[in-house]
């Protein structure tokens, strides 16, 4: 019953045009980031200094670089470092943020309190300066980004897993489970995770497009992925400091963060209509 | 015969301001409740809104920690947790909003097998099962596929009843059973909760606000007026004569056919007070249409008024007389 129940959702999600393109558009970016060599037309780190700054055409179908690199080989290549730390850190957050706001929302209240104000004092800090310290502390790279990522994020997700538990504790269809005989284990993994997976889900797939933004951020400050590794931060970075010998460069290099920003969004929002049973009817017809 | 459920003086407070303001003050939701239900019989709990009604439900039930008095099951006490979730499968708990307490991800189906998922009794077929429960209260078996938000009120019900009931309880505590039906369903509903204790030999425990529901259904009454018994006895000693000046009020302002018949000098005025400023004496003093000086400072104590029907009232013969 629960795989028809899923294949349901999946109908849903395509019969909504937003959340098809969102769909479409992530599995662009996933399909480019997980063949990046066969996609690629070109070796993305070979230099040839005598094709720089060369705008598109036949030959290089984005244009090159500076240093002469096939602009398209490195956004595809690009979309692979962009993604895989992505997801990566929101994944990992995300499994986090969820283990521990079951806890708190579920376990005693002593621990709540704590794990709240663990919450509130992480999430009060900015992102960008509690990166750049942890950046200061570590030192740059892709391991410190998912870091970043992952211990400012785990708030957000800790507290809506915490609150959404919280609610459903108190429902009527937790209550009878507990007046049933059911074990805490068999409430907590049968019945509420189901019902607060959903939401994180959703806003899980709305933060990938922030954490690719913090990553390009990042290495357009060359404080993120090093270079010669392509990322769409670096080559955005490139494309600035020769925006008047090459202009084309800084709009490539802003395309794939546009379009995959608004890939997950619309997927995200897509998948929130699709998730929920009582709007599925509506969606599916 | 031993009392499939006796409830003995009990009492559940609830604490405030746990942090800063000191643990001395506590709200008393229920107190002193004392009562019995034979084996095979219905008694009707009956109460205005918070009267502490579902919290007795749920304190019988273990779901809300007591803070005094004792519950026995079938003659076994029940104390710690464990002690409640030994009796589990022969307990069982319909909901005044039965939509709710269906969970919103799961088929009826799953439903109303949850019970043998729960307590890992092997059933040759989920679905035949299903089939089967469904059956009994009279609801076709393509319901099984369904989820809660698709089902209509009644149905939503008769999946609680068969929910309810799949493990076959000795106990079913009924928390408002026709609240929010049409008349029609409510008839239905409770003829076939009759019919399946009947058939199974249960014992109900039935809230309501509702007399004329308990006036059909229940073989003894208990009224619950601020979370303490104001009158307890069997249900055609308590219509023919009631001794408690509430009871006569609740009975007097039910809809009666006859115009002529209906009594106005026994209505009670305002809301039931706020549990949080409790009146001293008897609790009902401020609406109570008879109340003297003495119901304002003591409390009353319980007054026998014949076999099995006792009252807590300073007055009770003087008030009958009027009834």
């Amino acid at each position: 019953m629960s795989s028809g129940g899923r294949f349901r959702a999946l109908r849903a999600l395509l019969s909504d045009p937003m959340g098809a393109l969102g769909l479409g558009l992530v599995l662009l970016f996933v399909v480019m980031a997980l063949f990046a060599p066969w996609v690629a037309p070109a070796d993305p780190i070979k230099l040839n200094v005598a094709e720089k700054f060369q705008p598109p055409s036949l030959a290089h179908l984005a244009g090159t670089d500076q240093l002469g690199r096939d602009l398209l080989s490195r956004i595809v290549y690009g979309a692979r470092t962009a993604l895989a730390i992505a997801l990566t850190a929101v994944g990992l957050a995300g499994v986090g943020g969820l283990i521990l706001g079951m806890i708190a929302g579920f376990g005693p209240r002593w621990l709540d309190a704590v794990l709240v104000l663990l919450f509130d004092s992480m999430s009060s800090l900015p992102m960008i300066m509690f990166a750049l310290a942890v950046i200061t502390i570590v030192g740059p790279g892709t391991g410190t980004l998912i870091l970043v990522v992952v211990l400012v994020s785990i708030p957000a997700y800790a507290r809506l897993i915490r609150a959404q538990t919280l609610a459903l504790s108190g429902a009527d269809f937790i209550v009878a489970e507990r007046a049933m005989g059911a074990s805490s284990a068999r409430i907590l993994f049968r019945h509420l995770l189901p019902n607060v997976v959903g939401p994180l889900l959703i806003l899980l797939s709305m933060d990938v497009p922030v954490v690719i933004m913090l990553e390009a951020g990042l290495s357009y400050l060359n404080l993120g992925v090093r270079p010669p590794t392509p990322s769409w931060g670096n080559i955005l970075y490139d494309g600035y400091t020769s925006i008047r010998a090459a202009p084309h460069m800084v709009v490539i290099a802003g395309l794939p963060l546009v379009l995959s920003t608004l890939g997950f969004t619309f997927l995200g929002e897509g998948l929130r209509d699709a998730l929920d049973p009582r709007l599925r009817r509506r969606v599916a017809g | 015969m031993t009392a499939l459920l006796s409830v003995r003086d009990l009492a559940v407070d609830l604490p405030l301001g746990r942090w800063f303001g000191g643990g001395a003050r506590a709200l008393n939701i229920l107190a002193g409740v004392t009562m019995d239900l034979q084996p095979g019989r219905t008694l009707g709990l009956v109460g205005e809104s918070g009267s502490g009604k579902t919290t007795l439900a749920r304190a019988i039930l273990g779901l809300q920690p007591v803070s005094g008095g004792t519950l026995r099951f079938d003659g076994a006490e029940l104390r710690r947790s464990a002690d409640f979730r030994a009796i589990r499968r022969r307990t069982a708990l319909m909901f005044q909003d039965a939509t709710a307490s269906l969970s919103p991800r799961m088929t009826v189906g799953e439903a109303v097998t949850e019970p043998f998922v729960i307590h890992g009794i092997r059933i040759a077929s989920r679905r035949g099962k299903a089939a089967e429960l469904l059956a009994e209260v009279g609801l076709p078996a393509e319901m099984a596929a369904r989820y809660p938000h698709e089902l209509s009120g009644g149905q939503a019900r008769r999946v609680g009843v068969a929910r309810a009931l799949a493990l076959k309880p000795s106990l079913v505590i009924a928390d408002e059973p026709t609240a929010g039906l049409d008349v029609s369903v409510q008839a239905e509903i409770l003829n076939l909760m009759a019919d399946l204790k009947d058939r199974h030999g249960l014992s109900y425990l039935v809230i309501t606000h509702n007399l004329a529901l308990v006036r059909h259904v229940a073989d003894r009454i208990a009224v619950l007026y601020l979370g303490r018994l104001v009158e307890t006895g069997p249900t055609r000693a308590i219509f023919a004569g009631p001794g408690h000046p509430y009871t006569r009020s609740l009975i007097a302002a039910e809809p009666k056919p006859d115009p002529r018949q209906r009594r106005t000098d026994l209505a009670i005025r305002g809301e039931i007070p706020g549990i949080l400023r409790r009146p001293p004496g008897c609790e009902f003093h401020t609406r109570c249409p008879v109340a003297r000086d003495i119901c304002r400072s003591a409390a009353p104590a319980l007054h026998d008024l014949g076999p099995g029907h006792s009252v807590r009232c300073h007055f009770p013969e003087t008030t009958s007389k009027g009834g």
